[in-house]
C-alpha cells in the first residue's frame, strides 16, 4: 500500500470500506506531514489537529460499528479560508477579518461533515480570494510544491498546493475567473468549477456573487467527482442556487470518450491569447489522446476573450466595492495594495455600464451555450504552468487576457487536470469545459484522460 | 464623461463614492480606473430599448420566505 498521505480518496475510501486503513491513522499520516513541511509551503493558515483526531475516531468507531456512510467517511480534507466553519477563525487572509470566528458552518462544510469528512484546517487563499500574491496581509502566500520558488496561482492557492503535497486528499476552493482551475493547473491535481447554481455558496465569503462558484480540488478527477456528489444540490439559502437533478457523477466515469466531439477555440489559442510553444505544443498531445480513444476534434468560434473578460471584470469589481465599501472609506490601509488596487475603482463604475456588462454577460453566455449545442467538450490549455512567486502588478488582472473567466460568464462547468511537464518538471494543465450541468461528460473526459497516461504517478518531491 | 478624466476629476468622483482617500491611495485609484474606463468604454454598446436582462427577477426563489 502506498504511503497513506498520498492515497486518493477513492483509494483510501475503499481500504476503509474494507477495514485495511484507519480514518486514525489516515488522518495522523496527514497531520505528520503537514507539521513537518508545511512550513516550506504555507499552505495552511489554520490545522484543526485535536478536532480532525476527535473526527477521526469518531469516525473509526461508527465504521467499526457499522459501515461508512459515505465514501467520504473518514477521509480528511481542508477547506479554502474563506469557507465559514463554525467556531474556527475564517480570515479570507485579510487583516479586515482576523479575528472572525463564524458562528455557523457554510453549506458545503455542512455537507461534507454530514458526509463523515474530517477536517483538517483551512488553507490559505488571496486576500479575499481575488488580491494576489501578497506579503502585506494576514499570512504569507502559498507556494507551490513542484518547486518552492514557485506560485500555486491563485487564490485558491493553498487548497492546491496541500493536495498537491500530499498534506490531504481532498480541499475545496472557489472560483471567479479562475481560482479553482488555475492553482489545480500550477499545481499538477485536478479541479472543478462546477456550472454555476449547482454547488451553494452560502458561507462563502464572497467576491463577485453573480459569479462565485464553489467547487472541489483534489488528485485525481474521480475524487473530484466523489466530492461533488457531496456538495452538489439545491439550497433555498443562495439566492443563486439552481434546483437540479444531482446525477451519479462516479458512475459516469465509464472510461469511454468515443464519439465525444471536442471544440477547441482556435482563434483564441492562435490570435487572440497564444500560449507558449512548449504548452501548446502539450495541448496537441494532449488533444492525440483524445483522438486515440475515439473522440474527435474540430475548430469553433467563440466570441472575443476580451468581451468576456471586460464583462467578467466590470461585474467583478463593481460587486467587489460594493461588498468592501463600507470598509474602503473607514479603514483602507487594513487592505493590501493588490486587493485594494483591484477593487477600488469599482466605485467609480456607473450604473449604466454595470447594465451594459450585464447585458453583454447575457449575449455571450447565449453565444457560448450556442457553441457547445454543437460539440460536447471545448478544450484548450488552462495556463501556463508556474511562474516565480514574486510580487506582481496588480494591473495584470486588467490587462492579461484569461483563458479561464469566459466559463465564469458563461456559467459551464470547467475542469483542469494535469497533461504532463515541462523541461522544469512543473505540471502542464487542459481546461475540459462542459455543457451546462453537464458536469457527468465533463468529469467523464477527465477521469479517462488520467487514466489513458502517466501523469497522475508523479508527485513533487521536498 | 467622454474625455479622459484629470486627476482632481478622478478624486471628484471618488468624493462622490464616498471615497475620501488618503493621498498615498489616491495614484493607485487613478491608475486602477485608467483601466476600467478602457472596459467600460468596450461595452457601451447601442442596445434596444428591451434589451434589459438586469430587470430579471425570479419571483420563485422567495416562495420560502412565504412558508
Amino acid at each position: 500500500m502506498r504511503e497513506a498521505a498520498f492515497l486518493t480518496v477513492a483509494e483510501a475510501s475503499r481500504l476503509i470500506a474494507e477495514r485495511k486503513l484507519s480514518p486514525v491513522e489516515l488522518t495522523e499520516a496527514c497531520l505528520r506531514r503537514i507539521e513537518t513541511l508545511d512550513n516550506q509551503i504555507d499552505s495552511f493558515v489554520t490545522v484543526t489537529a485535536e478536532r480532525a483526531r476527535a473526527e477521526a475516531r469518531a469516525a473509526e468507531a461508527a465504521i467499526m460499528a457499522s459501515a461508512p456512510k459515505s465514501r467520504l467517511h473518514g477521509i480528511p480534507y481542508c477547506l479554502k479560508d474563506i469557507f465559514d466553519t463554525a467556531g474556527i477563525r475564517t480570515t479570507a487572509m485579510s487583516k479586515l477579518l482576523a479575528d472572525n470566528v463564524p458562528a455557523r458552518d457554510s453549506h458545503c462544510q455542512e455537507r461534507l461533515a454530514a458526509a463523515g469528512g474530517v477536517l483538517l484546517g483551512k488553507n490559505a487563499t488571496w486576500e479575499f480570494a481575488h488580491g494576489g500574491p501578497s506579503w502585506d496581509i494576514l499570512f504569507p502566500p502559498a507556494r507551490n510544491p513542484w518547486d518552492r520558488s514557485c506560485s500555486p496561482s491563485g487564490s485558491s492557492s493553498g487548497s492546491a498546493a496541500a493536495v498537491a503535497a500530499g498534506f490531504a486528499p481532498a480541499t475545496l476552493g472557489s472560483d471567479t475567473g479562475g481560482s479553482i482551475r488555475g492553482p489545480a493547473a500550477a499545481c499538477g491535481i485536478a479541479g472543478l468549477k462546477p456550472t454555476y447554481g449547482l454547488v451553494s455558496r452560502r458561507g462563502v465569503l464572497p467576491n463577485c456573487f453573480s459569479q462565485d462558484h464553489a467547487g472541489p480540488l483534489a488528485w485525481t478527477t474521480e475524487d473530484v467527482a466523489i466530492l461533488l456528489q457531496a456538495i452538489a444540490g439545491h439550497d433555498p439559502e443562495d439566492p443563486g442556487s439552481a434546483n437540479v437533478a444531482i446525477p451519479d457523477y462516479l458512475a459516469a466515469l465509464t472510461g469511454s470518450v468515443k464519439g465525444l466531439v471536442i471544440g477547441v477555440p482556435t482563434e483564441w489559442l492562435e490570435k487572440e491569447a497564444p500560449p507558449s510553444p512548449a504548452t501548446m505544443a502539450a495541448f496537441e498531445v494532449a488533444l492525440n489522446v483524445f483522438r486515440g480513444l475515439g473522440a474527435s476534434v474540430q475548430a469553433v468560434t467563440l466570441p472575443a476573450i476580451e468581451q468576456f473578460d471586460d464583462a467578467k471584470k466590470i461585474l467583478a469589481i463593481s460587486e467587489l466595492f460594493t461588498i468592501h465599501a463600507d470598509d474602503l472609506r473607514k479603514r483602507p490601509e487594513l487592505f493590501g495594495a493588490s486587493l485594494r488596487y483591484r477593487i477600488i475603482a469599482g466605485g467609480l463604475v456607473r450604473a449604466e455600464d454595470y447594465i451594459q456588462a450585464i447585458r453583454l454577460r447575457t449575449e455571450l453566455a447565449r453565444k457560448l451555450q450556442a457553441v457547445l449545442s454543437r460539440v460536447d467538450l471545448l478544450m484548450l490549455p488552462t495556463a501556463e504552468p508556474a511562474k516565480e512567486l514574486e510580487p506582481v502588478h496588480p494591473s495584470t488582472l486588467f490587462t492579461q487576457p484569461s483563458l479561464t473567466a469566459a466559463f465564469n460568464v458563461g456559467g459551464n462547468p470547467a475542469l483542469s487536470v494535469c497533461s504532463g511537464f515541462d523541461a522544469r518538471g512543473l505540471p502542464f494543465s487542459l481546461q475540459i469545459v462542459g455543457r451546462l450541468f453537464d458536469e457527468a461528460t465533463v468529469l467523464r473526459a477527465g477521469d479517462a484522460y488520467e487514466k489513458a497516461t502517466p501523469w497522475r504517478d508523479k508527485r513533487p518531491v521536498f | 464623461m467622454s474625455q479622459t478624466p484629470t486627476d482632481d476629476d478622478i478624486v471628484q468622483l471618488a468624493r462622490q463614492a464616498g471615497l475620501d482617500l488618503p493621498a498615498e491611495f489616491m495614484p493607485e485609484l487613478i491608475e486602477a480606473y485608467g483601466h476600467v474606463r478602457q472596459m467600460t468604454a468596450r461595452v457601451r454598446a447601442a442596445r434596444p430599448r428591451g434589451d434589459e436582462p438586469a430587470h430579471v427577477f425570479v419571483a420563485a426563489a422567495f416562495r420560502k420566505d412565504q412558508r
